[in-house]
């Protein structure tokens, strides 16, 4: 349904989108990565016309993303509310401008207030809301008109583990509904959660991009959890394995394969020591990312 | 369309519930019920006290007795005989105004003028004149003459004014007064464009803007939206100062400065014309300022080049409505800087012909329409620009880029 294909664009001499290529096939939540200034919320704003791109196509259902044409919705990265004005007129100014009538908007505004929890500020201006629950507002802002592509620019970032696990039943939601969202997040842990297909982005490059369990399971084991009733320090010195971290009698050790794993296993029940727990585990996306990127998990 | 409409009204409703605007509102409305009230209100202090008190020592009798006969709705006469330094107290201690002290040296009447200051005195003061003329009138009635030898002796000289240029039509107080109304309706509605545009990029609500609504939806609907508010101000500065003038001064003041009967429908139309082209006009440009820069404290120096240029078009029309029948008035009267102050005032006057008001309508037209289009395309380029002000190399390059 939504297709990127070839897209660039440059500021001066710097290419900060380059060949870019997303498709979207079925409802789903898209996962846009990448560090700091490697061109996602330029590629969102290329996607929803902001920014005019200097190369390249990007179609939803065979036709251009136009704002009249295709009904989308988009949580900006930077956010930002009327300060001065009431909640509940800035949401019907927004839901007005995106052709709902007055009666449907009240309706939808109260039906989202209502999942998002923020029914009691809806009568209060804007300046006088905390910044998740105006970050609440502008997410709502997004929604409010039940777009069909949905964008949402690191919608996790400055909100509370509460409002955070209410998001994230919304979005799961949303996509059980039938709705194409397009995320771009710095917590990965966040994109594993959500996202079936990803793209990294390094420097305007795409880095990797496809499904996220293929991309994990062409990556080989690199640690295991081992839990036992003694010390295995000597052990894992033995076989020249790397600690990773290590709390009481449980250890997280780095190894090249799943054979490391197992001989490690071996020497252990070898030498009579009780085996409580042992799980070889493959690679996190924040290894993925760090590997690709060259950096730290911002 | 419709969405244009719908920023207009949202723009409308914000304006109409900021504080700032209901407080500068009613403070302006409260001004001018205040300043018309000022004469009522010096007459309540001064009690029935309100005619000037004047003193005319007359110790001679020259004018016997006839001074009493000088009072009026205006003057008090008092007649006394005190020494100058008496006088000087009295008026220090406000017990009069003023004094004339009048003195016979042979045959030669001579008048001491005595008051409080001076300072602004010119010429001779009216009851000086007023005593002269009473004192020729008793001396010629002296002379039991004939009513035609009166009238030879004091004719009644007619006096006319006619003058080389063209008759003025209309009241050049009132058009005046009408061209600086518009200057200040215009400049400060047209300003509230520019911080609108410039708050929404503060605010960051600018993205979710522009995802929602085009550009020439955003830029037209605010100007629409301000103008429209700016407009009602306009209406209620104008009904509260006719309702004020009408109702609380003096109606014999008021004919003497002002020709109430030049307040006609069609003053009102080509008022309301004047300000709706001359807002569009500063509002567009306003709004391309506004777009260039992100910081609030930004506006007022990307401001500053269109405020000059507002100053310069309302002191060329004011200038010029001098000589309303020169050259450079009907210049003043075409330029779309100056024609919105400047127009109005040479069409009630009567020096505009047709041509040259639809010339002047239409060259306003072309200008809002290129203004608009700049405005709009600088806008949609300059959206995201969230850095330090603009240079004019930089709009430019905004301007050309597609």
């Amino acid at each position: 349904m939504l297709k990127i294909e070839n897209v660039s664009k440059s500021f001066g001499n710097k290419k900060v989108v380059d060949n870019i290529s997303i498709n979207m096939n079925k409802p789903e939540v898209f996962g846009l990565l990448g560090t700091n200034g490697a061109g996602k919320t330029t590629t969102i704003r290329m996607l929803l016309g902001i920014l005019k791109k200097d190369s390249g196509s990007i179609t939803w259902n065979g036709k251009p993303v136009d704002r009249k044409k295709v009904n989308f919705g988009y949580l900006p990265e930077e956010r930002g509310v009327y300060p001065k004005v009431k909640i509940i007129e800035q949401l019907k100014y927004f839901a007005e401008l995106k052709g709902m009538n007055k009666e449907d908007a009240i309706r939808s505004i109260n039906k989202w207030a209502k999942i998002l929890k923020v029914e009691e500020y809806l009568n209060m201006p804007a300046e006088k809301l905390s910044k998740g629950n105006q970050q609440k507002i502008q997410f709502m802002t997004a929604v409010i008109h039940d777009p069909e592509l949905i964008v949402l620019d690191e919608p996790f970032s400055g909100l509370d583990p509460v409002n955070t696990e209410i998001l994230k039943k919304v979005i799961i939601d949303l996509v059980n509904k039938g709705k194409y969202i397009i995320m771009s997040a710095h917590e990965m842990h966040t994109i594993e959660e959500f996202c079936s297909n990803v793209v990294i982005l390094n420097k305007g490059k795409t880095v990797l991009k496809g499904n996220l369990r293929e991309i994990k399971d062409s990556y080989p084991a690199n640690r295991i959890l081992i839990s036992v009733n003694k010390d295995i320090n000597k052990i894992i010195k033995s076989l020249k394995l790397e600690l990773e971290n290590s709390v009481g009698n449980s250890y997280v050790i780095k190894i090249k394969d799943e054979n490391d794993g197992y001989k490690l296993l071996d020497k252990v029940i070898y030498s009579n020591i009780k085996v409580n727990k042992f799980e070889i585990e493959k690679p996190t996306l924040n290894d993925i990312f760090i590997e690709k990127v060259g950096g730290k998990d911002e | 369309m419709n969405d244009m409409f719908v920023v207009a009204k949202f723009t409308m409703r914000d304006m109409l519930k900021r504080k700032s605007f209901i407080i500068s509102t009613i403070i302006i409305l409260f001004m001018i019920v205040l300043g018309c009230n000022i004469p009522n209100i010096i007459k309540s202090f001064k009690g029935e006290s309100s005619k000037a008190k004047v003193l005319i020592v007359d110790k001679d009798n020259i004018f016997e007795d006839n001074l009493k006969e000088l009072s009026n709705e205006e003057n008090e006469i008092i007649t006394n005989v005190l020494t100058i330094d008496e006088i000087k107290e009295k008026l220090l201690n406000n017990d009069i105004d003023e004094a004339v002290i009048v003195d016979k040296i042979d045959n030669n009447i001579s008048f001491k003028y005595v008051v409080k200051n001076a300072m602004y005195l010119e010429g001779s003061p009216y009851i000086v004149d007023v005593l002269s003329n009473l004192y020729k009138e008793m001396q010629i009635s002296k002379l039991n003459l004939s009513e035609k030898e009166i009238l030879s002796i004091n004719p009644v000289f007619n006096y006319e004014v006619e003058q080389a240029e063209e008759k003025a039509n209309g009241n050049v107080f009132l058009m005046m007064i009408l061209s600086m109304v518009l200057f200040y309706a215009v400049y400060f509605c047209a300003f509230q464009v520019s911080s609108s545009i410039t708050t929404e990029k503060t605010s960051k609500i600018i993205e979710t803007l522009v995802t929602s609504t085009s550009p020439t939806n955003i830029v037209l609907g605010k100007t629409i939206g301000i103008g429209l508010v700016g407009l009602f101000q306009l209406v209620l500065i104008i009904l509260t100062a006719l309702f004020s003038v009408t109702t609380f001064l003096d109606r014999e003041m008021i004919s003497s400065v002002l020709d109430m009967s030049s307040i006609t429908l069609s003053l009102g139309l080509i008022t309301l014309l004047y300000f709706i082209l001359g807002y569009a006009t500063y509002a567009l440009l306003y709004a391309l300022t506004g777009s260039t820069v992100s910081k609030p404290e930004d506006i007022q120096s990307a401001n500053t080049p269109v405020a000059m240029i507002t100053v310069v078009g309302f002191y060329i029309s004011y200038f010029t409505m001098m000589n309303p029948s020169s050259n450079m008035n009907m210049i003043a009267g075409l330029i779309p800087i100056s024609s919105p102050f400047c127009m109005p005032f040479r069409i009630m006057m009567g020096f505009a012909d047709t041509n040259e008001v639809l010339l002047s309508i239409g060259i306003l037209l072309i200008t809002i329409f290129i203004i608009a289009n700049i405005t709009i395309k600088v806008y949609s380029n300059a959206i995201l620009n969230y850095g330090s002000k603009m240079s004019l190399k930089d709009i430019l390059k905004m301007y050309k880029q597609k």
